[in-house]
């Protein structure tokens, strides 16, 4: 086990360095810089700008210095917020964005494994179609078209919950919704499809056969099984979760990481543009090792090696 | 259930009309002034507005955008500040100043006792060090070019002169600032109140460099001071106590937020939870719905959408090429039709506003002119003329206009166009470096004065970027630079245009226009050309109630005239500028609640 997680660590500094290497070329070979503006900087500010962000030495020197630095995590200050460095930027956005997505995973979770257990055990009932077409409504409305919808009726017709912004419990209803309800309904069907097959198995029939009443059946014994395509689910949705709340971040003006990648992309924000870029990959890479490990330990059958 | 289907259903049918719920309109001709949402007067004396994408820096020496500029200018004052309604300087930390009879020479008085937030004495040394901080190369402002009227300010501003005390600027005493300027800049004055003129608290820059605009470093001199700010998300204002004139400040607090989706903007402003969503961030799909409403507001900004020709490359370097380009498009479909009149048509470089500016008559739509230009160009009825591409960045507004010019082109000379969308970095790279057939422009004015906007067709100006260039026309803005009689400067200007808009590489389409919520509550916020409002004169109105007249006032045609006329300081009742020296006059509408003049 120990041997497995040290192993997979390793593994990250060479994933980590293709990443930067392919991340920092690709984009310097984007047209234009990050000081091309619509209202034109004068020579001398120009050439003073690219001199302090030592975008004036040879491509490989930058390539060098950008390595050493990444290793200390010190990325630099932003070119658009220079007063800011990107460090600190990631710092701050991720705060918020991994409060968003927690909230998101924890009501995907609550509200996706007992439903998704509900329609199992109710197999082919009236319920069940309901929780299944619901769920598949879940994941077929995409959150730019939810998110205002919610906003309309709960903001803007009820006056109940604020439109938007990032300040007290109450802000937090509608984004955390919005950026779930594609979880929850995913979470459902992956509980429902593992719980019925659980609940075939032989040790299932034994159980009840000797008597013992049935929700200890469900939940001592099918659930701990039932529910681990969901665990193995939840290391990619922790991950789209947390990382993929763009959208959501933007209809609700939650101040997270995710717009940063886009517009520090759109602005030639390199140093902003490469420090998120493998900010995210360490965070996903970190994911999936401790999705490994969990799975492990949620399945005695499973062997680390 | 039933229930819930009709809130689906009213939910679909608001979506479909852009949130403005019409009915409401058609109560309003019952019921009076229709306001667009919450319109409950806030507890606390605080203003909540959205001061849109997050600013790059708060910096007032390095800001460049309009977020920026608008909590630079509320941090930090000038030597003047710009009148809310006519844009015209008054005194700020200057009391009062002098100009020499040549115009080369500006003194500067200071105001006794002038502080900044932090108790340090504020001296006309402040100026002069803030002045050379813009100026010196090693800065990198990227706004250094306003200041290059000040003598010398240019070279020290390329590095070609090394010496500052050869740069025109001087502190005799404490109190007293003389300028020198390069030539008799008319416009100078108005210059003094935008950022890279405002002044930066040297000990602090000094102490923290770059982070010296951070809550916990940052000193200013403004009506107020920086309390937080969370990135992203708002920047909290407290009143400041050590200003000048801090007992006329009525507002307690301002938290500007920096929301970027102008749907959601405008979701805040009707639940209530922006008392402003400036200017910029009203969805232009709502625009012809919200102007049944009272407290929505539209008038002319200092700023004027057009196409660049490239005229380096062929067809383009044929005059009679570009001025077929020009003839062909009907501004009026675009403005009218396509942006259903939350645009004018235009056809100048220049935009209205400008007093004293006799505009030459714009260009305007002839097909039949159209067509004969491009035959006298050797392409009758767009024969043999080679495939054309609009270049664009990414925008649905942009890539309706492209398609609506495409089909005029088509169709009017029977030229074969294309569009061509890129990304904003892409499309920056294209047009700076001149690989473009007609690319898509827009120019913001910085100041009131036609020269902001003809200085970008200067040959060699980094804005020009269109490879055009006329001896005739540098020389017009040379001479209007050093003449110092405003009548002639005028014309010499005027005669530039005309010369700009004979020749053809740009194509003028339409001119800009403010939209904006106000709500009726907030006093204070009034119109101008440049769209910039001093939040020191912003105040809450807590006793107002519905059916009260919002003071702010409405854009109503009087308004657009007045905004115009009243710069050239011949409205009837209005006080003009204050004499020199003597001090601010107190307008009617800042009095308390129930003076108002309107």
């Amino acid at each position: 086990m120990t041997a497995f997680v040290l192993r997979r660590l390793l593994l990250f500094v060479p994933t980590l360095w293709v990443i930067a290497t392919l991340t920092f070329f690709m984009v310097r070979l984007a047209p234009g810089g990050p000081f091309n503006a619509e209202r034109d900087i004068p020579q001398a500010a120009r050439e003073q700008l690219m001199r302090q962000y030592g975008l004036d030495r040879p491509l490989g020197e930058q390539y060098v210095t950008f390595l050493a630095n990444a290793v200390r995590l010190d990325f630099g200050p932003s070119y658009k917020f220079p007063t800011r460095q990107v460090r600190e930027i990631i710092a701050e956005g991720f705060r918020v964005s991994a409060e968003l997505g927690g909230w998101a995973l924890l009501v995907a979770v609550l509200l996706g494994v007992p439903i998704g257990v509900i329609a199992a055990l109710r197999q082919n009932s009236a319920l069940d179609a309901a929780a299944m077409a619901a769920a598949l409504a879940g994941v077929s409305v995409p959150n730019f078209v939810l998110g205002p919808l919610l906003v309309l009726v709960f903001s803007l017709t009820l006056y109940w919950l604020p439109p938007a912004l990032w300040q007290g419990p109450e802000s937090r209803v509608l984004p955390v919704l919005t950026l779930a309800t594609a979880y929850v309904a995913y979470v459902a069907r992956l509980t429902r499809a593992g719980m019925l097959e659980v609940l075939r198995q032989d040790f299932i029939r034994t159980a009840r056969a000797k008597g013992l009443p049935e929700r200890r059946v469900v939940f001592q014994h099918a659930l701990k099984l039932g529910v681990l395509p969901v665990v193995s689910y939840l290391g990619p949705a922790a991950a789209g979760l947390i990382m993929g709340s763009l959208v959501v971040e933007q209809i609700f003006a939650v101040p997270g990481l995710g717009r940063y990648l886009v517009n520090g992309a759109f602005n030639r924000d390199y140093t902003l543009v490469m420090g998120v870029v493998l900010f995210y990959a360490g965070f996903l890479m970190a994911l999936n090792l401790l999705v490994d490990v969990a799975y492990a330990w949620l399945d005695p059958r499973v062997e680390l090696r | 259930m039933l229930r819930l289907r009709r809130v689906l259903l009213v939910a679909a049918a608001l979506l479909a009309t852009g949130c403005a719920p019409r009915g409401d309109a058609v109560r309003a001709a019952a019921h009076g002034p229709l306001y667009f949402g919450d319109v409950t007067p806030p507890r606390a004396n605080v203003l909540r507005y959205n001061n849109g994408a997050e600013p790059e820096t708060i910096d007032p020496g390095l800001a460049t955008g309009q977020p920026d500029g608008r909590l630079v200018r509320t941090l930090f004052e000038g030597l003047t500040v710009s009148d809310p309604r006519t844009l015209e300087p008054l005194p700020g930390q200057a009391y009062r100043w002098e100009r020499s009879a040549d115009g080369l020479t500006c003194t500067f008085h200071l105001r006794p006792g002038l502080r900044w937030s932090d108790g340090t004495p504020l001296t006309a040394r402040d100026f002069v060090w803030s002045w050379l901080r813009v100026l010196r190369p090693e800065t990198g402002a990227k706004y250094g070019g306003l200041l290059h009227p000040v003598a010398g300010a240019e070279a020290f501003n390329r590095g070609e002169l090394k010496d500052e005390a050869k740069v025109g600027l001087a502190a005799p005493d404490e109190s007293t600032l003389v300028v020198r300027l390069a030539q008799p800049t008319p416009y100078f004055l108005h210059l003094t109140s935008l950022p890279p003129c405002l002044p930066a608290p040297r000990h602090v820059v000094e102490r923290w460099q770059e982070r010296w605009t951070l809550p916990g470093h940052i000193v200013s001199n403004g009506a107020f001071v920086l309390a937080t700010w969370r990135q992203n998300d708002r920047f909290e204002l407290a009143r400041n106590p050590r200003y000048w004139d801090a007992g006329h400040v009525r507002l307690d607090r301002v938290t500007a937020y920096s929301i970027e989706d102008l749907n959601t903007a405008t979701n805040l402003y009707k639940a209530g939870a922006l008392d402003w969503n400036t200017s910029g961030y009203v969805p232009s799909p709502f625009i012809p719905y919200l102007r049944a409403y009272s407290d929505f507001r539209s008038g002319p900004y200092q700023a004027v959408y057009f196409y660049s020709i490239s005229v380096t490359r062929a067809p383009f370097d044929d005059v009679w090429v570009r001025r077929a380009l020009n003839y062909a498009v009907d501004r009026n479909a675009i403005a009218r039709d396509l942006l259903k009149g939350t645009r004018e048509p235009w056809g100048n470089l220049t935009p209205r506003g400008y007093p004293d500016y006799r505009r030459p008559p714009g260009l305007s739509y002839d097909p039949e002119k159209a067509r004969a230009c491009l035959a006298r160009a050797g392409y009758p009825g767009g024969k043999g003329f080679r495939r054309i591409a609009i270049l664009f960045n990414t925008s649905e507004d942009h890539k309706r206009i492209a398609e609506a010019i495409q089909a005029m082109w088509t169709r009017v000379l029977g030229i074969p166009v294309e569009l061509q969308n890129m990304e904003w970095g892409s499309y920056m790279q294209a047009s700076t470096a001149l690989q473009y057939d007609v690319a898509r422009r827009s120019w913001i004015g910085d100041y009131l004065d036609p020269g902001t906007f003809l200085e970008i067709m200067r040959t060699g100006d980094g804005n020009n970027r269109t490879g055009w260039r006329d001896p005739r026309y540098d020389r017009l803005l040379r001479d209007a630079a050093v003449e110092l009689d405003a009548a002639r400067r005028m014309e010499q200007l005027a005669a530039a245009e005309s010369l700009l808009l004979a020749d053809g590489p740009v194509i003028p389409i339409y001119h800009y226009a403010t939209a904006e919520l106000v709500k009726p509550y907030v006093r204070g916020v009034h119109q101008n050309a440049l769209d910039t409002h001093p939040l020191k004169d912003i105040w809450i109105d807590r006793g107002w109630r519905r059916g009260a007249p919002p003071l702010a006032g409405r854009a109503t045609p009087e308004d657009r005239r007045s905004s115009i006329v009243r710069v050239a300081g011949t409205q009837p009742g209005f006080a003009g500028p204050p004499p020199a020296g003597g001090p601010r006059p107190r307008r009617a509408a800042d009095g308390p609640p129930g003076t108002a003049s309107r």
